[in-house]
């Protein structure tokens, strides 16, 4: 059994994110203390929220989280929570987990948010190759440029603005867009989070 | 690539029920939104938008079961409107399972309730909805109009949809009360004057009939995504014959359904 843990800061729908990660060998825990939520095999930073709310809700376990996930805690962060990896942002004040390096900004764009589906762009990561997920449903206003390119492992534009869909570092997996709102392929894509990025640790446990 | 331009299912709900009315009027009901969202996505609709339209007392609490049994389908996005009328509202409406929540009267009678939602929850799942009626001494040519179609308000509707996307909404879903139901195509003007005066995705709702008109609204109506009901749920079309003259016409659509599709 993988206990999977969500992160809830209270600004938000989790249910699709639950519903998508319940398979039969996971188990989904829902919690608002950010200190008890790394006592898990999977954490799962959700993507629903504004970033200076989230951030005060993570600040007690900010250096705690930062540690679990460098020591290889395996994390799926989507959208506000792929966000929070980073050191801070344009939205409003407030300190990201610093887990990446780099400046959330602004969306530079015609239209913001960026309210829709969108292709995944050179897509080198394995989560995502071979046609696993080439549209998913984004519905954000800012970005993540990581001060590492070497992060980034697919990519998605709007207006020509290029931003990461996707970021690794050790076993975490940041997501721009909502695997759990993309519909059947992003269902998948979660499933296979579970099995690749998070499954052999338990294993091992 | 860029963004694809989005089909949205429109699902009235009355009492638990999916209805159809034409200009808010003469309602009767044609199924289940749980079954009926499910279904959609499965048909390719890009997302679901749940418009509470009850009038009675009594249906104020069955909603939010409503919701929550229609989040329970899916795994696309799904906005909630219809009586949301505080900040508190809008936590509950995404606490049963919305994505975004359409604040509509209660945006006009207490502007600060999109203001606080946006701050709190995040302009992406703020959606102002917006109902225009047509007339001929508002600046624009169109009057705001609240309470599902039934009292007007002096606001003009191109200042008060500048007005809500300053105040932090994330979307304006635009409803045309003149051509609901109509089936004679959506109001473009009144898409283009909105969409060409903000910054946000303007969704357009009142009048599809065919997919050509779904089409017209996207090309030369500046709206963002369409909202579709009555023509998907009477079988006039379907979403991915929309999604297919769509693509025709060198609009994007979802890769996915292209394929589905064809």
């Amino acid at each position: 059994m993988i206990r999977a843990t969500i992160l809830d800061y209270g600004a938000g729908n989790l249910h699709s994110l639950a519903k998508a990660l319940a398979m039969p060998d996971v188990s989904v825990h829902i919690t608002t203390d950010p200190l008890s939520a790394i006592d898990t095999e999977v954490l799962i930073l959700p993507g629903v929220g504004a970033f200076t709310g989230a951030a005060g809700c993570l600040a007690p376990a900010r250096t705690a989280i930062r540690r679990a996930l460098t020591d290889g805690l395996p994390c799926l962060a989507i959208c506000l929570g792929m966000q929070l990896l980073f050191d801070a942002s344009e939205e409003g004040p407030g300190a990201g987990l610093g887990f990446l390096a780099g400046r959330v900004r602004r969306l530079k764009a015609a239209l913001v948010p960026h309210m829709g589906w969108n292709t995944l762009e050179e897509p080198a990561d394995p989560l995502v190759t071979g046609g696993a997920l080439e549209t998913a449903y984004y519905a954000h206003s800012y970005v993540c440029p990581p001060a590492d390119p070497g992060v980034t492992t697919a990519w998605t534009m709007v207006d020509g603005d290029r931003f990461p869909a996707i970021v690794r570092r050790e076993r975490t997996v940041g997501v721009q867009f909502h695997p759990e709102k993309s519909s059947a392929p992003g269902v998948s894509f979660i499933h296979r989070f579970l099995a690749d990025v998070a499954g052999p640790r338990t294993e091992v446990s | 690539m860029t963004r694809t331009r989005r089909v949205i299912v429109c699902l009235d709900a009355d009492d638990d029920r999916v209805v159809k009315g034409v200009q808010f009027r003469a309602l009767r009901p044609i199924g289940d939104p749980a079954e009926m969202a499910a279904r959609y996505e499965r048909a390719g609709a890009d997302e679901i938008v749940l418009l509470d339209i009850s009038a009675s007392a009594e249906g104020r609490e069955t909603r939010w079961d409503t919701v929550r049994r229609t989040a329970e389908q899916l795994f696309i996005p799904l906005t909630f409107g219809g009586g949301v009328r505080s900040v508190d509202d809008v936590g509950r409406a995404l606490r049963a399972g919305a994505d975004k929540v359409a604040v509509n009267t209660a945006a006009v009678t207490r502007p600060a309730v999109i203001s606080e939602a946006a701050a709190w929850f995040g302009a992406q799942c703020i959606v102002a909805s917006i109902d225009a009626r047509r007339d001929e001494s508002a600046p624009s040519g169109w009057r705001v109009v609240i309470h599902g179609g039934r009292t007007e308000t002096p606001l003009d509707v191109a200042e008060w949809a500048r007005e809500c996307v300053d105040s932090g909404a994330g979307e304006i879903l635009l409803t045309s009360i003149d051509c609901d139901g109509g089936r004679s195509g959506y109001d473009l003007a009144l898409t283009r004057t909105v969409a060409s005066l903000v910054t946000v995705p303007v969704v357009a709702s009142g009048g599809a009939g065919s997919a050509d008109h779904v089409c017209a609204v996207l090309c030369d109506g500046g709206a963002d995504a369409a909202l579709v009901a009555g023509i998907v749920h009477d079988g006039v079309v379907t979403v991915g014959s929309i999604k297919a003259a769509m693509a025709a016409r060198g609009l994007p659509v979802r890769g996915e359904i292209i394929r589905g599709a064809a």
